[in-house]
């Protein structure tokens, strides 16, 4: 009895996730078909050329004919955004815990770098250029400035939510500055951290492609540059799709993950 | 009603193939606690004489502010005394000592664990046998009235099921004291009562010293066999009463004439410091 209600359950669990997906997919899907059906009914109406304002069937059928293109510059640009990314967590964390546990940090190091992140960002490209040449080098520590900010602060909020009593508890345990670390501090912050990097990975999603235009010699940024100057209207179009489909496979690939890693949060 | 002494008989042989732990004795001699310095230091406790038998049930009460706390963290050695000296089993206490068990207000529970990994934190952290402990936690679980409940994540559970947890996560490694800060202020008044109770009873066949801070009469008064009364800043025992009514006590404590006649006394000392102010 109990299993079949268990079972029960389930199903109609699955029954409604499902309808939740074909309902999350079908509106904007029909939304999004009828937005490119009018665009491509006034272009066509109004005989706009292709090199002012090309047709949606023009660019879509671009994107699937240059695709190999395409994709190797979406390739490039999202190794680009991982190398970014992963080394502005590996640097935001731990700074985020050494700021957080330092007082002389915290007053001395934080503002230097609130300073810094006030600071254009795309202004550094130039610099970079010129010290580590034209390269997706360059793209990646703009991105990783990019992204690194928000991951900072929010990680320290993430760490000082930790209630200080509880150390009281594991003091007791005997436990050490690593164990705190490993069991309490960085699990508890987790929510946070994951907090800052998803503004983090939208932020980096967007310094690539400035990053690109003005230092790469690969990526989608530079290929829509390139695009542009040789006035190629399709396939800059199909770079922006490209660009759009690349944002959008980063913030839900952290979403998964992020839903994979705080399972306590889904129940 | 059970007769007490018989509940504490019977559960000393069941549990006999677990190792049976005395009560630490707890000793305090003019225990200060100043925190700061100079023209910013606040006198926030003592000096307090505390003398605690091996598994003794104490209560702390008092007013917010007086120290009752501080008291607390002092006898585990979480926080260092600022003049005089603590003895834990005539032993004079220098560092954190680990066999404790402490419950604050807040369940304090980690939310990204079950409750059962919660409670396994002291295996994990003490780097203790694992499968040793599952076996404790699972006594200890239907003990309180976890059963069933292992699996399921803080944010799941009610508050007084919370706190159960927490108190399992105090006790698990078998510590020789308990130390409680208000460990049911938070809760509401008929999930105290109950939880009152089965701390009781655990209390009762376990036989740890438990030092229990509270705000409430009715709860220090139900619970120990000592109740201490605090004055404020600074903070200091003012007066002392042994609660000698029979266990385990039921949930309508007016049922023992003597229950008001305690429970007078404290509110008197309260009204003279000037805690109450009742026209």
């Amino acid at each position: 009895m109990n299993y079949l209600r268990v079972a029960f359950q389930e199903s109609r669990l699955k029954v409604r996730l499902r309808a939740n997906w074909i309902s999350r997919i079908i509106y904007p899907a029909i939304s999004v078909m009828f937005f490119l059906s009018i665009w491509e009914l006034l272009v066509w109406f109004f005989e706009v050329p292709l090199w002012l304002v090309p047709k949606p069937t023009d660019f879509l059928n671009r994107f699937f004919s240059d695709f190999s293109l395409i994709a190797d510059h979406g390739a490039a640009t999202s190794v680009t955004i991982i190398s970014g990314f992963l080394l502005g967590i590996f640097v935001a964390v731990p700074l985020a815990l050494l700021i957080v546990s330092s007082n002389s940090l915290q007053r001395g190091l934080y503002p230097v770098i609130v300073f810094l992140n006030i600071m254009p960002k795309t202004v550094i490209g130039p610099i970079l250029i010129v010290w580590f040449g034209i390269g997706p080098l360059a793209a990646v520590i703009i991105v990783f400035l990019m992204c690194f900010f928000p991951i900072l602060v929010d990680s320290m909020t993430g760490f000082r939510a930790v209630d200080s009593r509880l150390f009281y508890i594991t003091k007791s345990m005997g436990a050490t500055t690593w164990q705190n670390f490993f069991f309490i501090r960085l699990p508890s912050s987790l929510q946070h951290i994951f907090g800052g990097m998803r503004i983090g990975i939208v932020k980096a999603v967007e310094g690539v492609m400035i990053a690109e235009f003005i230092s790469s010699n690969k990526g989608l940024g530079f290929m829509i540059m390139r695009a542009s100057s040789f006035m190629d209207m399709t396939l800059l179009f199909s770079g922006l799709i490209a660009a759009a489909i690349v944002a959008l496979l980063f913030n839900s690939l952290l979403l998964t993950i992020e839903w994979l890693m705080i399972p306590w949060e889904n129940q | 009603m059970i007769e007490p002494a018989n509940t504490i008989f019977n559960s000393a042989s069941n549990a006999s193939s677990q190792e049976m732990k005395f009560g630490a004795s707890i000793r305090a001699i003019g225990v200060t606690k100043i925190y700061g310095k100079d023209q910013d230091a606040f006198h926030a406790l003592g000096p307090i004489d505390l003398e605690i038998k091996s598994g003794e049930f104490v209560s702390l009460i008092g007013p917010s502010g007086c120290g009752k706390s501080t008291t607390l963290l002092i006898v585990s050695g979480l926080e260092e005394v600022s003049q005089g000296y603590v003895e834990i089993n005539s032993e004079p206490l220098s560092k954190p000592i680990s066999e404790v068990g402490i419950v604050f207000q807040d369940h304090l529970l980690l939310e990204f664990r079950t409750a059962i990994r919660n409670v396994m934190l002291q295996q994990e952290i003490r780097g203790l046998s694992r499968i040793e402990f599952q076996e404790k936690a699972r006594i200890l679980f239907e003990k309180l009235g976890l059963k069933g409940f292992e699996d399921k994540y803080p944010k799941q559970l009610s508050g007084g099921m919370r706190q159960r947890v927490s108190i399992a996560r105090a006790l698990i490694h078998n510590p020789t004291m308990l130390l409680m800060d208000e460990p049911f202020g938070a809760l509401d008044a008929i999930t105290r009562t109950q939880i009152r109770h089965d701390l009781e009873m655990l209390w009762l066949e376990t036989k740890k010293t438990v030092l229990f801070i509270t705000h409430s009469i009715e709860e220090a008064v139900g619970l120990s066999d000592r109740v201490l009364v605090m004055s404020s800043s600074p903070g200091k025992i003012i007066d002392e009463i042994e609660i000698d009514l029979p266990r385990p006590r039921p949930a309508h404590l007016g049922d023992y004439p003597e229950f008001s006649s305690f429970s007078k006394r404290i509110y008197n000392i309260f009204e003279r410091l000037g805690v109450y102010r009742f026209n």
